[in-house]
């Protein structure tokens, strides 16, 4: 087994997943996921079908236009010509233009960056798309498939002659924070000593069970709740018959959600014991932002 | 604070972020005034410094999913791909792709494969009538000494354009299918190469014993120099590819492809120019009635002009272009000290960063 200098066993930190980190020149680090085949074959196939439909529909425009004109030999040319760009430059011309994205790839949700999470330039948009040739090699993209099985960005030939990436661009909808508001819960929360303020670990793991209760059932819940419900109820001192559930939720609550409560002449001081989160205020927010609202008075104790 | 009331004041910058973004996406850069881009540089900035302050903020792991790809969102947005710059392109192919190609031993050996195997299978099939039959086929053989059977007389330019346009589409095919087939470490393109050549050398030797010898040969004459340079230019610039998997000058395998790519990709260009030029002479002066002199003249000027690009401009200078343009064989080589090896990699990830990029308006 690996041991590092402080005699801990060396884990293996590489990427498990199919996220790839990008830091920005702001140095911020953020996450995209990697497309995968399945993501990338039907935009392949809607580019293909647009493909395919523009030559058909341009073949007979052209040839009644120029035919009409007497000009057939005209119409022929152009058609072969608009051909060889469709077959070889498609793919070139719309990510270069459209910012790493064709049609297909704009429908599928999926963007080609560059792997250090720039945008792609023109030589590389033309470069990956002529060696799709090779990767399409023997047959149903076999190559392709057996070189993105191989590294951790699933690029095919193609992607690593140029350095590039498919990512994918999901959306996420920016929610509130989950609130519980059982009465229960809100009954329990009174009898948690104010003092008590959950830890940044704690607080962590509370948010993801809270996050993902809504899908067990109450007393798989509890199951799930009692590792960290027993002894956090031993060192409240809380009853023994205590719902495990809502003690956690009652937990959550005071971590994460503000008291709706009016506001009480309480002293000042109890602010100080729940603001120690951060007080939220961003270096970098902008004139336009609202200002950040006051910290509230707590009316706990 | 909390994280709900945290939530609730940064809201509004967010969504205003989102808008913007959806807008650029939908319209383009151009569609936003310079207000309005400002703002969407400071909104991306705090939506960063948010991001970077996740974790102290203590926000739930789905807004922190959110802040990830509503920063992904406005990056793209912001560092949008650079478009072909004319001038970049021009000074590429007239100064950096002649110079390389000069001292690429990639194009020499392609150069000497072509030619010898083209010579080879033509003789044979001067001198054996079933060797071309056997590399060529009959079918294609009987139909191209239909093509010649009547000398050159298509002269109306607007009759023309088709067999330009299928030209253009047919060789530079041929081409870009052989530059591709080098990436397999060298051997499709040298594979692909041996094929064109034999068959090229097959329908050359074969048509010097027919009786339509004459046409064939006045009729290739003009378009023949650029074609065939182009090809050979193709099945050079994939051997290049194929070969850095190699050799690869100390780099990764990856590394090395990587700049093997983006050396090829001018010398693409170039051969591409070559192929359409060769197809328009095809098109307009090969098949034309004017009389051989012209043809030939033609032919003497394209080579003088390649002779130009490859020698003239290819010729490698040292005195004053030290700096502008690193000779191929010391950009691979990487420090062999680690000491060294810092401030470079440092210094080269400084100055690529801005070129690839390109802020909004």
């Amino acid at each position: 087994m690996p041991v590092d200098d402080n005699g801990f066993m060396k884990v293996d930190t590489r990427q498990l997943d199919t996220r790839v980190r990008v830091v920005t020149p702001e140095n911020i680090a953020f996450q995209y996921r990697i497309a995968g085949p399945f993501q990338r074959l039907p935009a392949y196939l809607i580019d293909l079908g647009i493909r395919v439909g523009v030559c058909l529909i341009s073949s007979i425009g052209l040839t009644m236009i120029f035919g009409l004109a007497g000009l057939e030999s005209v119409g022929q040319g152009l058609w072969l010509l608009l051909f060889f760009v469709l077959a070889w430059f498609y793919g070139c011309l719309f990510e270069t233009f459209w910012n790493g994205q064709t049609p297909g790839k704009r429908l599928m949700r999926i963007r080609v960056l560059s792997i250090e999470g720039q945008a792609i330039n023109a030589s590389q948009a033309t470069l990956r798309n002529i060696l799709r040739v090779v990767d399409a090699l023997p047959g149903f993209y076999l190559l392709g498939l057996i070189s993105a099985a191989m590294n951790d960005r699933f690029q095919r030939l193609g992607d690593l002659a140029c350095g590039t990436m498919v990512v994918s661009e999901e959306p996420h909808w920016l929610r509130d924070v989950a609130k519980v508001k059982e009465p229960d819960v809100l009954r329990l929360a009174d009898r948690i000593p104010a003092s008590f303020q959950p830890n940044r670990s704690l607080a962590r793991a509370l948010a993801a069970y809270v996050g993902r209760r809504a899908k067990f059932t109450p007393s798989r819940r509890i199951q799930i709740a009692r590792y960290l419900g027993v002894p956090l109820r031993e060192q409240l001192g809380l009853a023994q018959r205590t719902n495990l559930d809502y003690l956690l939720c009652a937990l959550y609550n005071r971590a994460f959600v503000t008291d709706e409560a009016p506001e009480s002449d309480e002293p000042e001081t109890s602010a100080t014991v729940t603001a120690q989160v951060m007080d939220g205020v961003n270096p970098f927010a902008p004139v336009v932002a609202r200002e950040p609202a006051e910290v509230k008075l707590d009316e706990g104790i | 604070m909390k994280v709900s009331d945290l939530l609730e004041a940064r809201r509004e910058n967010w969504q205003a972020l989102e808008q913007l973004c959806s807008r650029l996406e939908n319209r383009g850069r151009r569609q936003l005034d310079a207000p309005m881009v400002s703002e969407f540089a400071s909104l991306y900035r705090s939506a960063c410094a948010d991001l970077a302050l996740a974790d102290a903020y203590q926000l739930p792991q789905e807004t922190v999913h959110y802040l990830h790809q509503l920063v992904g969102r406005a990056h793209n947005q912001l560092y949008r791909s650079r478009l072909f710059n004319m001038r970049t392109w021009a000074r590429q192919l007239l100064v950096d792709v002649p110079r390389r190609l000069f001292r690429d031993k990639a194009l020499r050996l392609a150069f000497f494969i072509f030619w010898g195997v083209f010579l080879l299978s033509g003789s044979l099939s001067y001198v054996r009538s079933d060797f071309a039959q056997r590399v060529v086929g009959n079918e294609m053989l009987t139909q191209i000494e239909g093509m010649y059977a009547q000398p050159a007389g298509r002269d109306n330019p607007a009759f023309c354009c088709d067999r330009m346009g299928f030209y253009i589409a047919h060789n530079a095919g041929i081409g870009l299918r052989c530059f591709a087939m080098g990436l397999l470490f060298g051997v499709g393109g040298l594979l692909a190469t041996i094929q064109n050549a034999a068959i090229l050398g097959g329908v050359f030797g074969h048509m010097a014993t027919t009786t339509q010898s004459d046409n064939f040969f006045r009729f290739v004459t003009a378009h023949g120099p650029y074609e065939l340079t182009a090809v050979v230019m193709a099945a050079g610039a994939g051997m290049r590819l194929g070969f850095s998997l190699l050799d690869t000058k100390g780099q990764t395998r990856i590394a090395s492809l990587r700049r093997a790519g983006a050396e090829a990709m001018p010398t693409m260009g170039a051969f591409l120019v070559l192929f359409s030029l060769a197809a328009m002479i095809e098109a307009f002066i090969s098949p034309s009635s004017l009389p051989y002199a012209v043809k030939a003249g033609v032919a003497v000027f394209s080579i003088a002009t390649l002779v130009f690009y490859f020698v003239f401009l290819g010729y490698p200078r040292d005195a004053g272009t030290a700096g502008r343009t690193a000779p191929p064989d010391t950009v691979g080589h990487l420090p062999s000290s680690p000491a060294d090896a810092r401030p470079e990699r440092e210094m080269s990830q400084e100055s690529t960063m801005p070129e690839g990029r390109r802020a909004v308006g």
